[in-house]
């Protein structure tokens, strides 16, 4: 989509404001697209910036089922080979990064909207009414919702 | 009937039922039934107590939901990450299952007049055998009534579900049954637990937390999703009816996102369909861009191949699916 062509502009406009907001601290906080091709610049720098589309949620998952699929047929894997930790390390949209621990949702529409079904299973969902002109006194409450959360993880 | 309430709506919550029917109105609520043991807490009774009182909200909600006119709902019941929680509470969640379980098949008549269809969701091998019996009994016993659905996740996760279904085609290419181009996501659909139901419209969870912990996760991706701080055990009529005003203000909109999610949807399905005849007259020996009569009726004998491969595979695997039960109902006959 938009976002993912014009990642050079994106960037231009994240440093710009990095800038006004962090002043001289900005340098502090490095910020780096993540990128399919190399997944290993995500360690090495403080925040890493992916952009996704809803390809990158079903239609990832039905990739991966077909590749697995294109295995089997060649006879290189069972059926039985699959369980959730195998699909998991098969989907290729967020290679190298964990689960969302906190979804910000923009606007009145209460739906992922098709973001990440899989990733989000234990995802903290916090909706805010939009992101134009969003305050950081908001943002800040947001994380506070987050922090205040008690994930029990089934137990 | 211990699992649907007798009863019906008071003058009161009938008058608000009649103003909220002439909007649209959900035809599948999922529930998160969350909170049971924070109530017991609340007040001072054991957690078990929480979790029969829970039965008995469900019940209730149930008959609101027959009220309302809503067909379909699918409950969050025991997820496999609640195997965790001590023997204790484990063994008391599996003894309230043997009851209400075994309450079900006694009410048979009761199921058959109100046409109620049961269907259990999830890794059912993981509980134990009995259990598993009284589940299949339930299950084939209302198979063939279309009054009302109700789903019943245990022994749950939508991960589990997802992996499951993927396997489900790995199996079918294994069998000689599919290809592997034949994999799609209506396809990933149609083999998931779910597959004889449409999208949930509305996904309820209570107690406040806003998450959806691994529950419905492919199937919610367009509903409506509704957070409500009110613990499962004391939910209202009026708290599902802010629900159902929460998806009537969210419905146009989520009506046109899921519309042109299936239009995308289908646009790359045909994409992909012509780009396998696309290979194939290469492979063939022919142009790819010569006659175009050739490739309509190479795309046309394709995707008839194509349909009455994943047919072959849908039987074979309903088969398979109706096999385990009856085959869990013979051990106990």
């Amino acid at each position: 989509g938009i976002f993912k062509r014009n990642n050079s502009r994106l960037m231009d406009e994240i440093l710009k404001q990095q800038q006004e907001l962090l002043g001289l601290d900005c340098s502090k906080y490095t910020v780096e697209f993540s990128n399919q091709d190399k997944a290993d610049q995500v360690l090495n720098c403080q925040s890493t910036l992916k952009v996704l589309s809803p390809e990158d949620g079903k239609a990832d998952i039905v990739k991966a089922a077909q590749n697995f699929c294109q295995l089997v047929a060649q006879q290189q894997r069972t059926h039985t080979d699959l369980d959730v930790n195998v699909l998991d390390n098969l989907l290729s949209s967020t290679n190298g990064f964990p689960d969302p621990d906190l979804v910000l949702k923009f606007g009145p529409v209460d739906s992922t909207l098709g973001f990440l079904p899989w990733h989000i299973r234990l995802t903290e969902i916090v909706s805010l009414p939009s992101h134009l002109n969003i305050s950081y006194e908001d943002f800040f409450s947001a994380l506070h919702h987050y922090a205040a959360c008690e994930q029990r993880w089934g137990k | 009937m211990s699992w649907i309430r007798e009863g019906e709506l008071t003058i009161i919550e009938r008058f608000c039922a009649n103003i909220i029917k002439a909007g649209p109105m959900p035809k599948h609520v999922a529930f998160i039934m969350d909170g049971n043991r924070r109530y017991a807490q609340k007040c001072h009774v054991e957690r078990q107590q929480g979790h029969s009182q829970g039965f008995d909200k469900l019940a209730q909600t149930l008959r609101w939901c027959l009220n309302l006119g809503i067909q379909e709902v699918t409950v969050y019941a025991f997820s496999i990450e609640n195997f965790k929680r001590s023997k204790e509470e484990v063994d008391g969640l599996m003894e309230l299952a043997r009851q209400k379980f075994s309450r079900l098949l006694e009410e048979q008549e009761n199921l058959k007049k109100h046409g109620v269809c049961i269907r259990v969701l999830g890794d059912l091998p993981l509980l134990p055998l009995d259990i598993q019996e009284l589940i299949a009994q339930a299950v084939l016993a209302t198979r063939n009534y279309n009054k009302c659905f109700l789903n019943v996740c245990f022994a749950y996760t939508s991960r589990h579900e997802i992996s499951n279904a993927v396997r489900e085609m790995a199996w079918g290419v294994e069998q000689g049954l599919l290809e592997p181009s034949d994999v799609s996501e209506s396809l990933l659909e149609k083999c998931l637990y779910t597959n004889n139901s449409p999208d949930p419209d509305l996904l309820i969870r209570t107690s406040g937390e806003v998450r959806l912990s691994d529950f419905l996760l492919w199937q919610t991706s367009h509903s409506c999703l509704v957070f409500q701080s009110v613990l499962w055990p004391e939910y209202s009529f009026w708290n599902l009816c802010e629900a159902i005003l929460r998806f009537q203000m969210n419905y146009s909109a989520l009506q046109k996102a899921r519309n042109s999610y299936l239009e995308e949807r289908r646009r790359q399905e045909m994409e992909k369909d012509q780009a396998y005849v696309t290979k194939k007259l290469q492979q063939e020996g022919f142009a790819s861009h010569g006659d175009s009569r050739r490739r309509q009726t190479l795309l046309q004998k394709c995707t008839a191949m194509k349909e009455e491969r994943i047919q072959g595979f849908l039987q074979a695997l309903e088969h398979k699916r109706a096999d385990f039960f009856e085959r869990l109902c013979t051990v106990s006959a």
